[in-house]
């Protein structure tokens, strides 16, 4: 595997830009509803970001990466709403919780591998989804999800007009996973999970424990997935089932194959197009501009899954590394070019 | 007494159903490692193409337009099967993660595509008018529904497992799902048991879409997610590659399911998960699996 290491000022630069622009008073970041679509858009990057710490980094294709999102929503939810416990409380007590479910699913899920494992975390992961949709212990309200309740939030988080800091939130937290996984990967245990996702034998032969740092990454994603969870809570207004289901991993797995696995910002990336084109498609769909289309392409195209999950099988089947290395090829041949 | 007959017997129907959905993915995964997600869309094609032969081809509801319905929702569920293993598994020769996320996308797809048609409303299958009767069993009344399930399930494991054991391309997929290496090495060409091995799978799918679309009294193209998970439960409970041992895993989900459904209502699918990971923490390689990598 090629290694790409630099320090990214553009990065930075581009950051604080997107950090500033809500204050200004031209640039399409002034209106809300864009503020709204991006602080969403956001929390999918970092989420596809841990998802792409386990698949990508590791190399361990799991299918319930969405209950341990989910569960950051839904915990920190319950103990704000049923039990009254202060939010900052209630994200931390939901994080460790969800550290503690990984740890439990993770060692009964982890004696498995690969395509294997697959298919058991997504039995856990629907487990999950099940027992929320079911309103198991009257705790979750069911289907209809369940909103937080808006007197127990910081409010600077409530209102239209204060979209801008919901925006922040987003940012900040994508920044923080960002760095997280940033350190972790480039840590000597992140070498490992490379290591394991490339050739687990050959780690097992080096006297290292393959069972014990696969665990430590299921852990350390779930945790960042249940945090960027928390965010989601203030930027959606509560929890939902949706976001326990097994589409959810599986759109995690579309960003991250979309946006390139192993190179952190194409996840990222992957996972603020997938989040911005679906809401899109979504509107694109309600238009009259597709009304002069036949109906038998009007009906796919009205379904922003069609759209999308047709561009994952064509970069899965033809573009192997999505983004990301669609970019780094190109940027070898050219560097191959220079110098010659 | 009356009660656990009920019981059981909507258990062991339910276990047949599970069983129609498990069988090709056992299959599919033991000869060729693939994880198939988009089996749920050979069910939702079988079960549209059933409904379409019963409401568009033939307008009726006796015994025999069902029968219809079954042969062309499996036929219909087989050939799709071996379109998808035509045009997009093949090209993805070895690349087990790759064929898994790209069956990912043909599922999202299809189903996008079927509900962009037909939308996503639940169709209700026509059934003949027996469908509803009951039958009395030591005192027990058991929907006569259920029977049709087990007895097709039945024949198409008996059918299954003679065309395992007593023809030649069955005899290729065994010895294939045993070592696929030096059937290859032997010359043997394997590329024919793949396409077998998805056609029988498909056609599984195809009849249970179609069953399973009268069994829930309704079914969308959203409708087989759930199906296709337990599918995977039976699968790996039951071992990969095995057609017994997803059998008896589907039976013993169905019946375990139906029981905990009866003491708590929704506690069903929560005991699977629990008997899921009981399985793995004791057995990882499932109940007949073979020990391997």
């Amino acid at each position: 595997m090629l290694r790409w290491k630099y320090s990214r000022p553009l990065l930075n630069i581009f950051v604080a830009i997107l950090a500033i622009a809500p204050l200004l008073s031209f640039g399409p970041l002034r209106f809300p509803g864009i503020q709204q679509t991006l602080a969403v858009a956001f929390l999918y990057g970092a989420l596809a970001l841990t998802y792409d710490l386990l698949f990508g980094f590791t190399g361990l294709l799991s299918f319930g990466h969405a209950l341990f999102f989910a569960s950051g929503m839904y915990l920190t939810t319950i103990f704000v709403n049923h039990y009254n416990v202060n939010i900052y409380l209630a994200s931390f007590l939901a994080i460790a919780i969800s550290g503690i479910l990984a740890v439990l699913i993770g060692s009964a899920s982890l004696r498995t591998k690969g395509i294997t494992f697959a298919m058991v975390t997504l039995a856990f992961g629907e487990a999950g989804h099940v027992i929320i949709s079911r309103n198991f212990g009257n705790l979750t309200n069911g289907e209809n999800g369940l909103p937080i309740n808006a007197d127990r939030v910081p409010q600077i988080f409530i209102g239209v007009i204060n979209t801008k800091y919901l925006f922040w939130l987003a940012l900040l937290t994508l920044v923080v996973v960002y760095l997280a996984v940033w350190w972790v990967t480039e840590s000597s245990a992140g070498r490992v999970f490379s290591a394991l996702r490339d050739n687990e034998v050959r780690v097992s032969v080096l006297g290292l424990n393959p069972q014990r740092f696969k665990l430590v990454a299921f852990v350390i994603s779930a945790l960042l997935a249940s945090g960027v969870g928390v965010s989601m809570i203030l930027v959606s207004g509560g929890a939902a089932p949706r976001f326990a289901s097994a589409e959810t991993t599986i759109a995690l797995l579309l960003m991250v194959i979309l946006g390139g696995a192993v190179t952190r910002w194409g996840a990222v990336l992957g996972g603020i197009i997938y989040s911005v084109a679906s809401t899109r498609l979504q509107d694109l769909s309600q238009s009259t501009a597709l009304d002069s289309i036949p109906k038998i392409i009007k009906g796919p195209l009205s379904e922003p899954t069609f759209t999308l999950g047709l561009i994952f099988v064509l970069i899965v089947m033809f573009a192997p590394g999505g983004l990301s290395g669609a970019y780094y090829r190109g940027r070898f041949k050219y560097l191959n070019r220079a110098k010659k | 007494m009356a009660t656990f007959w009920l019981i059981t017997i909507t258990g062991i129907g339910l276990g047949a159903l599970y069983f129609l959905v498990a069988s090709g993915l056992s299959l599919i995964y033991g000869l060729m490692g693939v994880l198939n997600f988009a089996h749920g869309t050979f069910m939702t094609i079988g079960a549209y193409m059933g409904y379409w032969f019963s409401t568009q081809i033939v307008d009726s509801r006796n015994t025999w337009t069902f029968i219809g319905a079954m042969l062309v929702g499996g036929l219909s569920g087989g050939l799709f099967a071996l379109l998808v293993e035509q045009l997009v598994i093949t090209r993805l020769y070895d690349r087990h993660i790759d064929q898994a996320l790209v069956t990912v996308g043909v599922a999202l797809v299809v189903a996008a595509m079927l509900g962009g048609w037909f939308t996503n409303d639940l169709r209700i299958m026509p059934t003949p008018d027996w469908f509803v009767n009951v039958v009395t069993l030591s005192s027990a009344r058991i929907p006569v529904d259920r029977f049709l399930y087990i007895g097709v399930a039945t024949l198409l494991l008996v059918t299954m497992i003679g065309i395992l054991k007593f023809t030649r391309i069955g005899l290729i997929i065994r010895a294939g799902v045993e070592n696929r290496q030096m059937v290859t090495a032997l010359g043997i060409n394997v590329r024919l048991a793949f396409s077998a091995v998805f056609f029988l799978g498909g056609v599984a799918a195809g009849v249970g879409g179609v069953l399973i679309g009268a069994y829930q009294n309704g079914f969308s193209p959203l409708t087989s997610g759930t199906w296709l998970i337990y599918g995977f439960i039976v699968v790996v409970i039951g071992g990969m590659g095995s057609i017994g041992g997803s059998a008896l895993a589907a039976l013993l989900i169905g019946i375990t399911k139906q029981f905990a459904n009866y003491y708590v209502s929704g506690l069903g699918d929560f005991v699977v998960v629990l008997l899921l990971a009981i399985v793995l923490l004791t057995r990882p390689q499932g109940i007949l699996g073979k020990v391997s990598a």
